[in-house]
């Protein structure tokens, strides 16, 4: 059905490098999300298989079958845009069926399955509508709605949150998710939100500089990065890492621990601050504690009600069994 | 951005344009070259001798070519002057709120659809003639004797005529620079302070430079051709005292019948416009990046 | 800017600038008011403005004695054919340079405005030549010929122009929606681009219409189109006034109008999208 398979695929345009040479296997029906900073080579990477932009070396393989050399039109993929890509000359109802024309369906089937569609997007009501004349978040269900009709392999979707406001972007990830529940079809997601990627994914791919940094179910990159910089990508707010002295206690050359994993203590405690910025979220607070002898900030999450404020001394114990060990290449001990 | 065989594709599909335009300008260059350095008149059939820069010294010595670079300068800064500042006022008018702004535009800008040899012929005939013409009833309303205009200030004329062509041209493209530009901009220094007077001076004005040199260089490349203005308004006289280059040129070549002298005189033109060329390009260029 | 403008000083900016605007215009409507006029009329003197005589006289008498329909077929005839053939060699370059662009494109674009840049007179004479020799001279074909090549840099410019406004994504989706190049170019990127084309031609057949050198130059009797057929005015058929306006109207009128049509994109097209 929809498994997608990547074998030594590489992608240099000149001289540069951008993808090297990349192994990657996607199950059949698996919500797979590319993650990383921009610039990392996640969107290169899902043109790659959506075969918008040429492979330099290697081979793509879709349901098995060599995929490589194939036009976008013969991979069965559908994709969804970051800018939408809508057809502007074009009614919701006719950009929906577009794929469906050029699959050479009748019109009876053509309107049938744009009718089912748009109930299940609740795009009824504006099918003859220009796209000009819908919201964002009605045109991001027009794409999607275009890309579920002819049934792909897969679905690619290029940063589709990007464009929304904040509470339509939450909306959004939701109904995808639902979605995918619902299909049960492959779909790839390229975004450089982790928290897209945490609570969508069934399996993330952190990327930097086109290399794969760590492949995983969401948990698993909690738990156990692989390394330092997938430590701090994964996770909000932000690993604390320290080295020096703190890390040598440890026999390492960095330690990390989230600021969920550490506890407030009346006293002692192996590290003590001075708080010089507290967020209050209402559920949680947020320290940003100054610690003498390092040079960041130390964050701490803690309980929303908690009767700290800006500039009182805090002793801090990170929990024992929550501490990350790295080495000196950034790579996890055991 | 492109795939192998999109770019195979984009290959084939540029080819036919690049071909003709070469062939169009590489082919009749070449021979205007080649002309230039022969003694070839097609009243005197026979050899077409070898003669160096004869033609050249022929052509520069010539009284009637320096007549023509003269005319040719006064006909371009002349018709110049008047469209710039005229399309910067008409310009800032055009921008005011006002009753009717689209029949305005639609009178302003219509000039410039009128072919060259009307618009020659309608001021000669139905404007500047001494007899007949309008402004030769104005003058005779007030008193004073009609002036005959193309004999007697024929230049001048000529960039009358010009220039009220041409007006629209850069009153349009000052005017939709002028529109393009921000009002932010312009509220910002409204709450900075800054009279209407300043606004135009320090906002508008430099905001305005960019079209302006490209109204002045794209002018320029057409006002260097002048030809049908003067063919029926004054056939370059009186003796050459409204001959452009092109237009001398023309009667080298086609009244005269020497080609070798004609294409030398081609070749100065195109020098000459070369010069003003490279400059447009460059602005032109560096748009594309942006 | 959604401030209020006293009515006082936009009086005062219309009288300024309808006053301006008429005066521009006049020698237009004062050809087109004297077309309807007898000869005696049109050179009476005061002069008379509206209060006369309309008369359609001078465009019968201007088709008859010297067979104007045949001119203005001429008009027609090199100003449709020389944008429509330029308009196909330059629609796949323009398509080719917009949306996979190489290296070269910029080069290559400069190029042909450069092309653009060479005054007609420094080709004049090898390309008499070449028409006498070929027997082109005072042949629709021959100048349907020029004006293509002369006009070429310019359609390709305004449509390299038009064409980068679509974005790639568009036609990426289309692709990824199982469009083939074919259905990709007639579903998708066509509709999008009909204005830019229209606009294109419309701008294309001005330019060909009111072009004055190679017209005059390269024409005689046959293929002499309007720009030509006027120029014999020049001589003494020139003092019958009445006729001449009603030829000349007729001349100006079609562009007057496409012109009008078309104002918004002129700029666009004539600066090579410098101003916009």
């Amino acid at each position: 059905m929809g498994n997608i398979t990547l074998e030594k695929v590489q992608k240099k345009f000149g001289e540069t490098e951008v993808i090297p040479p990349l192994d990657l296997a996607i199950e059949d029906g698996e919500f797979v999300v590319f993650v990383g900073p921009s610039g990392c080579g996640k969107s290169t990477l899902l043109r790659l298989i959506a075969g918008l932009e040429d492979v330099s070396s290697g081979e793509i393989r879709i349901d098995g079958k060599p995929a490589t050399d194939l036009p976008p039109a013969k991979r069965g993929l559908a994709m969804v845009f970051q800018s939408y890509a809508l057809y502007p000359h074009m009614s919701v109802r006719k950009n929906i069926a577009f794929p469906l024309k050029m699959a050479g369906l009748n019109a009876e089937e053509q309107n049938k399955r744009v009718e089912r569609a748009a109930a299940v997007l609740n795009l009824t009501d504006y099918l003859d509508r220009r796209p000009g004349q819908l919201s964002g978040g009605q045109r991001q269900r027009v794409a999607i709605g275009r890309s579920i009709v002819r049934e792909p392999a897969a679905f690619l979707f290029d940063e589709p949150l990007s464009n929304l406001d904040a509470a339509l972007r939450v909306g959004m990830r939701l109904e995808i998710t639902e979605l995918h529940e619902r299909l049960k079809t492959t779909m790839i997601y390229v975004t450089h939100d982790q928290v897209e990627a945490m609570t969508m994914a069934d399996k993330i791919v952190v990327l930097r500089a086109g290399h794969v940094e760590q492949v995983g179910s969401p948990l698993e990159l909690y738990r156990n990065p692989r390394n330092l910089f997938v430590a701090g990508f994964i996770g909000s707010p932000k690993m604390n890492l320290m080295t020096g002295e703190h890390a040598a206690r440890h026999d390492c050359t960095t330690i990390g621990v989230r600021p969920e994993h550490m506890r407030i203590v009346e006293e002692g405690g192996t590290f003590t601050g001075r708080i010089i910025v507290s967020e209050h979220l209402g559920s949680d607070t947020f320290f940003h504690v100054e610690i003498p002898g390092m040079d960041e900030p130390m964050t701490v999450r803690a309980d929303g009600e908690i009767g700290l404020r800006h500039g009182d001394t805090i002793h801090l114990e990170p929990e024992a069994r929550q501490i990350h060990r790295f080495d000196e290449k950034g790579l996890r001990l055991a | 951005m492109a795939t192998q065989h999109s770019r195979a594709a984009a290959r084939f599909m540029i080819a036919p344009s690049v071909i003709v335009l070469l062939l169009w300008m590489a082919v009749p260059l070449a021979l205007t070259l080649y002309f230039s350095f022969l003694r070839y008149n097609l009243l005197m059939p026979g050899e077409n001798p070898f003669v160096g820069w004869e033609n050249y010294s022929y052509f520069l010595t010539d009284p009637a070519f320096q007549t023509a670079i003269v005319n040719t300068l006064i006909l371009v800064l002349g018709v110049l002057f008047i469209t710039v500042l005229g399309g910067i006022g008409l310009a800032v008018l055009l921008d005011q709120p006002m009753w009717g702004t689209g029949i305005v535009r639609i009178m302003v800008i219509s000039p410039f659809f009128v072919m060259p040899t009307v618009s020659a012929l309608v001021w000669k005939n139905m404007f500047m003639n001494p007899v007949n013409g309008l402004f030769a009833f104005l003058a005779g309303t007030f008193g004073m004797a009609p002036f005959d205009f193309l004999t007697q200030a024929p230049l001048a004329s000529i960039v009358g005529i010009v220039s009220w062509q041409w007006l629209p041209f850069a009153t349009l493209i000052l005017l939709t620079a002028m529109q393009s530009l921000d009002s932010e901009q312009l509220e910002a220094a409204e709450m900075d302070g800054a009279s209407a007077w300043s606004r135009f001076w320090y906002i508008k004005l430099p905001h305005l430079a960019r079209a302006i040199t490209v109204v002045v260089l794209i002018q320029t490349i057409f006002l260097l051709s002048i030809f049908a203005e003067i063919l029926v308004t004054t056939n370059g006289g009186p003796g050459t005292a409204s001959t452009n280059l092109t237009y001398l040129v023309y009667a080298e070549s086609l009244l005269r019948f020497d080609v070798g002298t004609g294409s030398a005189g081609g070749v100065v033109a195109i020098i000459l416009a070369n010069i003003v060329a490279i400059f447009l390009m460059r602005m032109i260029g560096k748009n594309l990046d942006a | 800017m959604a401030r209020a403008v006293p009515n006082s000083r936009k009086a005062i900016n219309t009288a300024v600038a309808w006053t301006i605007a008429i005066l521009i215009f006049f020698p237009i409507l004062w050809t087109v008011l004297t077309s309807f006029k007898t000869e005696a009329t049109a050179i009476a003197d005061p002069p008379v403005f509206l209060a006369f005589d309309w008369t359609l006289e001078n465009y019968t008498a201007v088709q008859e004695r010297s067979d104007y329909f045949r001119h203005f077929w001429n008009s027609v005839v090199i100003s449709l054919g020389s944008t429509i053939i330029g308009l196909i060699i330059a629609i796949p370059a323009a398509w080719a340079m917009a949306f996979v662009p190489g290296r070269q494109t910029k080069n290559v674009l400069m190029w042909m405005l450069s092309t653009k840049m060479l005054p007609p007179v420094g080709v004049l004479v090898p390309l008499y030549l070449i028409f006498r020799d070929w027997g082109l001279l005072d042949t629709r074909l021959g100048l349907v010929i020029v004006l293509t090549l002369i006009n070429l840099p310019i359609i390709v410019w305004m449509l390299y122009t038009y064409f980068r406004e679509i974005p790639v994504d568009i036609l990426e989706a289309a692709r990824m929606d199982g469009a083939g190049l074919a259905s990709e170019v007639i579903y998708v990127l066509t509709p999008m681009a009909v204005p830019g084309i229209a606009s294109t031609l419309l701008l294309n057949i001005i330019l060909a219409w009111n072009e004055a050198f190679w017209t005059l130059n390269l024409t005689a009797a046959n293929a002499a189109p309007l720009t030509a057929f006027i120029a014999s005015y020049s001589s003494p058929e020139g003092l019958f006034y009445a006729k001449l306006s009603a030829a000349s109207t007729m001349a100006i009128a079609p562009i007057l109008i496409m012109g009008w049509f078309s104002q918004k994109q002129l700029v666009r097209g004539l600066t090579f999208g410098a101003v916009k």
